[in-house]
C-alpha cells in the first residue's frame, strides 16, 4: 500500500470498448470483471489497483452479470470510483455501503437559463464573486438554513417534496429529479444522532474537494432533437452544481460500516478487503443500512436543491429578474453515488436486483417508466462533469445500457492525479491566472483547493464520453465550456 | 516521537505512522490527521482538554474509531489538537487531547476529510516498533 503499484492482472479485449477480466483471475470470484475503456483509457487504468478492485467486487455474494467499471475508473477504497454492481436479493444479494461511498447520494444538476453568453461575459467577474459570497462552500462554513431534528427527519422522509412544501421547490424540480427526489424505502430513525448533528447546519452547502457551483455555455450541440426536449440550445448559459449528503451521509456510511464489521463473518462471506464489507441486503443488518442509505440520500437531493434555490437567488438579484423570467430551469438531477433496488433483465429473466453505482450515473434510455413525461422520447438526462478547464457534457441514456450496465454510465472524467502530484504539478504555477488567460474564471477557498482541482489532474472527459457513446451507452446532446466556478 | 507522513491516493489520501510503541503510534495518527485538517498543525495551542474513552480489542478498529473521533469533534465542536496522548489496554483507548477552537487564518484549512476509511487500514509490528496505515477519504 501506498507505493501506488499497477495492476498487473489480465485485461483480455472484449471489443473495441469492453476489456475483461476473467473470473479465473482470483479464486472467489464469482462473475467476471468488464471495464468499459479505450486504448489509450485502458493503459492509463493499468497504473493504478483500481482494476484489482474491479476484480475484488466480483467476489460480492448474488453477484449478477459482472463486475463493471465506466472508462472514468480509478482508485477508490473497497469499490473502485465508476464501479457498478448488481445484486440479487433473493440469491442472498448483499448489500455493501462501500459500493454507494461514504458520500452518499452525491450528484450532479444542470440549471439553464435563458440568457445567452453576451449578457453574462461582461459581468461575469461580479457574478463569480456574488455567487462566491453568497452560495456557503468549504469546510466548517455552516449554511443559512436551519432544521430542527423534527424538520430534519421529515426532510429525510420526503426528500425535495418536503422542500416544495417550504416553498423551496417547485413541482418541476421534484419531476426533474432522478427518483422525483425521493428513495421512498427511507427510514430516518436509522439516522444517528451523530449523523443528524454532523448535516443539521450543513444542508444547503457545497462543502469542499471535487464539489463545486459552475456557470457555463452551451458551445456545442449535437442532437438537435434531444437537446430541444432538454431546452438546451447553442449560446445558451448553464448552471452546473456538485455536492452530496455532505456529513450526514458520511456519518451513516461509517455507522454502517462498523455495524457490519462482524457481518462477513456471521453470513459466511470471504471478502478481499474490509472496505467491501457487507451484509445480505435481506438481513437486519442489510436493511438497517438501506434505510439510513436512503435517509441520507434524500437529503442529498435536499441539499443539491437548496443549493440550486441559493444560485436561482444570487442570479435573480445580479440581474434584477427572478429567477422564474430568467428561465433558471432544472433539467435534471442524477445521483452518482448510490444503490437503488431496479428491475432489469439478467439472463433472459426479468429481475429486481440492488443496483450499486459507486461513481457512475444511471442512465436510463427513451421509453423506460421511471423517466418524466418531458423526457420519455428521448432518454434520461445525464450530466457529466469534466473538468473546470476544458468541458462538462450532457448526454442521453442510449439503448445498450440496459443490456450492457444495468442502466448505467459514466459520472464524470474520473482523476489521472493523485492530489499531492496535483499539487507538485502546480508548484510555481498559479492555476487560477491560467484558467483566466482561457478565459475561466475560478474562486476557491485556497490556492491549493484550486491546485488538487486543475484539469491536469483529471482525464480528458471528451476521451470518457467518447467510450460510453461508443458502447451505445448514452448518446452526446451538448458540450457545456466552464465560464466561472466557485469551489470550497 | 512518533513519525508520520502521507502518502499518495489517486482520489484520496493515506497517512503512514512509525512509532515504538502502540500507545505513541495512535498519539502519532491524532498529530498526523491535524496535519491532513489543517495547514499548520504547529500554530494550534495547547490551552484546553478533552479526554476520549473508546472500547475495542482489534487494534485495527480502534485506530479507525480514534481517527473518527478526532475527525468528529473537529466537524462538529471545530475541535483541532496539537497534543495527545493514548493509553492502549485490554478494553480499548483512553485518550486526552490538548488543543483549541479551530482559527480559519491561524490553523488555515487543509482539507475536507469525509472519513476514514477501512481500505488498506493496518497496525502491525514493524522490527523493534510499531506501524499504522490509513486511507482518509476527501
Amino acid at each position: 500500500m501506498g507505493e501506488k503499484p499497477g495492476f498487473s492482472g489480465p485485461l483480455d479485449r472484449v471489443d473495441d470498448t469492453t476489456w475483461r477480466i476473467p473470473r479465473s483471475y482470483k479464486e472467489g470470484m464469482r462473475v467476471d470483471g468488464l471495464i468499459y475503456a479505450s486504448d489509450a483509457l485502458i493503459d492509463a487504468i493499468r497504473r493504478d489497483q483500481a482494476a484489482e478492485q474491479v476484480a475484488n467486487v466480483a467476489f460480492l455474494p448474488g453477484i449478477q452479470g459482472a463486475s463493471l467499471a465506466m472508462p472514468d475508473i480509478h482508485w477508490g477504497y473497497g469499490f473502485c470510483i465508476g464501479g457498478v454492481c448488481a445484486t440479487d436479493p433473493e440469491e442472498n444479494g448483499v448489500i455493501s455501503p462501500g459500493g454507494v461511498g461514504y458520500d452518499i447520494n452525491c450528484g450532479v444538476r444542470l440549471v439553464r437559463t435563458d440568457l445567452k453568453l453576451d449578457e453574462v461575459k461582461p459581468r461575469l467577474q461580479s457574478l463569480v464573486d456574488e455567487l462566491f459570497s453568497s452560495v456557503p462552500a468549504g469546510v466548517g462554513r455552516k449554511g443559512k438554513y436551519r432544521f430542527s431534528r423534527q424538520e430534519l427527519r421529515a426532510l429525510m422522509a420526503e426528500g425535495a417534496a418536503f422542500l416544495e412544501r417550504r416553498g423551496q421547490a417547485v413541482a418541476e424540480d421534484v419531476e426533474h429529479t432522478e427518483a422525483r427526489g425521493r428513495l421512498e424505502s427511507a427510514e430516518p430513525d436509522r439516522v444517528s444522532d451523530r449523523a443528524l448533528e454532523r448535516g443539521a447546519p450543513q444542508c444547503g452547502t457545497l462543502g469542499s474537494g471535487n464539489h463545486f457551483v459552475e456557470v457555463q455555455e452551451v458551445e456545442r450541440i449535437y442532437d438537435e432533437d434531444s437537446a430541444r426536449a432538454l431546452g438546451l440550445s447553442a449560446g445558451q448559459v448553464t448552471v452546473m452544481i456538485h455536492s452530496g449528503s455532505r456529513g450526514l451521509g458520511h456519518q451513516v456510511c461509517d455507522d454502517a460500516l462498523r455495524v457490519l464489521r462482524k457481518a462477513p463473518q456471521k453470513y459466511g462471506i470471504p471478502l478481499p478487503d474490509r472496505q467491501l464489507t457487507c451484509a445480505p441486503a435481506k438481513s437486519p443488518e442489510g436493511k438497517h443500512y438501506l434505510g439510513a442509505m436512503a435517509a441520507a440520500a434524500n437529503y442529498a437531493w435536499c441539499n443539491r436543491q437548496l443549493l440550486m434555490w441559493q444560485t436561482r437567488e444570487v442570479f435573480a438579484k445580479f440581474f434584477d429578474r427572478t429567477w422564474e423570467s430568467l428561465g433558471m430551469h432544472l433539467v435534471y438531477d442524477v445521483a452518482h453515488n448510490i444503490a437503488k433496488l431496479e428491475e432489469h433483465e439478467v439472463e433472459g429473466r426479468s429481475k429486481k436486483v440492488w443496483v450499486h453505482r459507486k461513481g457512475a450515473t444511471r442512465a436510463f434510455p427513451a421509453g423506460h417508466p421511471d423517466l418524466p413525461a418531458r423526457y420519455r422520447g428521448v432518454g434520461q438526462p445525464v450530466i457529466i462533469p469534466g473538468d473546470m478547464g476544458r468541458a462538462s457534457y450532457v448526454l442521453v441514456g442510449g439503448e445498450a445500457s440496459m443490456e450492457k450496465t444495468f442502466g448505467t454510465c459514466c459520472h464524470g472524467a474520473g482523476r489521472a492525479m493523485s492530489r499531492t502530484a496535483a499539487v507538485n504539478h502546480a508548484r510555481g504555477r498559479r492555476i487560477d491566472v491560467e484558467l483566466k488567460q482561457k478565459g475561466i474564471l475560478a474562486r476557491a477557498g485556497s490556492r491549493k483547493g484550486l491546485a488538487e482541482e486543475q484539469p491536469a489532474a483529471y482525464k480528458n472527459v471528451d476521451h470518457v464520453v467518447d467510450v460510453v457513446q461508443a458502447a451505445g451507452l448514452a448518446t452526446r446532446v451538448a458540450r457545456l465550456r466552464p465560464l466561472g466556478v466557485i469551489k470550497g | 516521537m512518533a513519525m508520520y507522513e502521507t502518502f499518495e491516493h489517486t482520489a484520496d489520501l493515506g497517512l503512514r505512522v512509525r512509532a515504538d510503541d502502540l500507545n505513541d503510534l495512535f498519539a502519532g495518527a491524532g498529530r498526523g490527521l491535524t496535519s491532513v485538517l489543517v495547514l499548520h498543525p504547529e500554530a494550534v495551542t495547547a490551552g484546553e482538554i478533552e479526554t476520549f474513552s473508546l472500547p475495542g480489542t482489534d487494534r485495527a478498529d480502534l485506530l479507525h474509531d480514534w481517527l473518527a473521533e478526532v475527525l468528529y469533534a473537529f466537524e462538529t465542536r471545530q475541535r483541532v489538537f496539537s497534543r495527545f496522548e493514548v493509553r492502549l489496554d485490554s478494553a480499548g483507548l483512553e485518550a486526552t487531547a490538548w488543543g483549541e477552537a479551530l482559527d480559519f487564518r491561524r490553523h488555515g484549512v487543509n482539507h475536507e476529510v469525509k472519513a476514514i476509511t477501512y481500505h488498506g487500514l493496518k497496525v502491525e509490528r514493524l522490527g523493534a516498533g510499531w506501524l499504522a496505515e490509513v486511507i482518509v477519504d476527501l
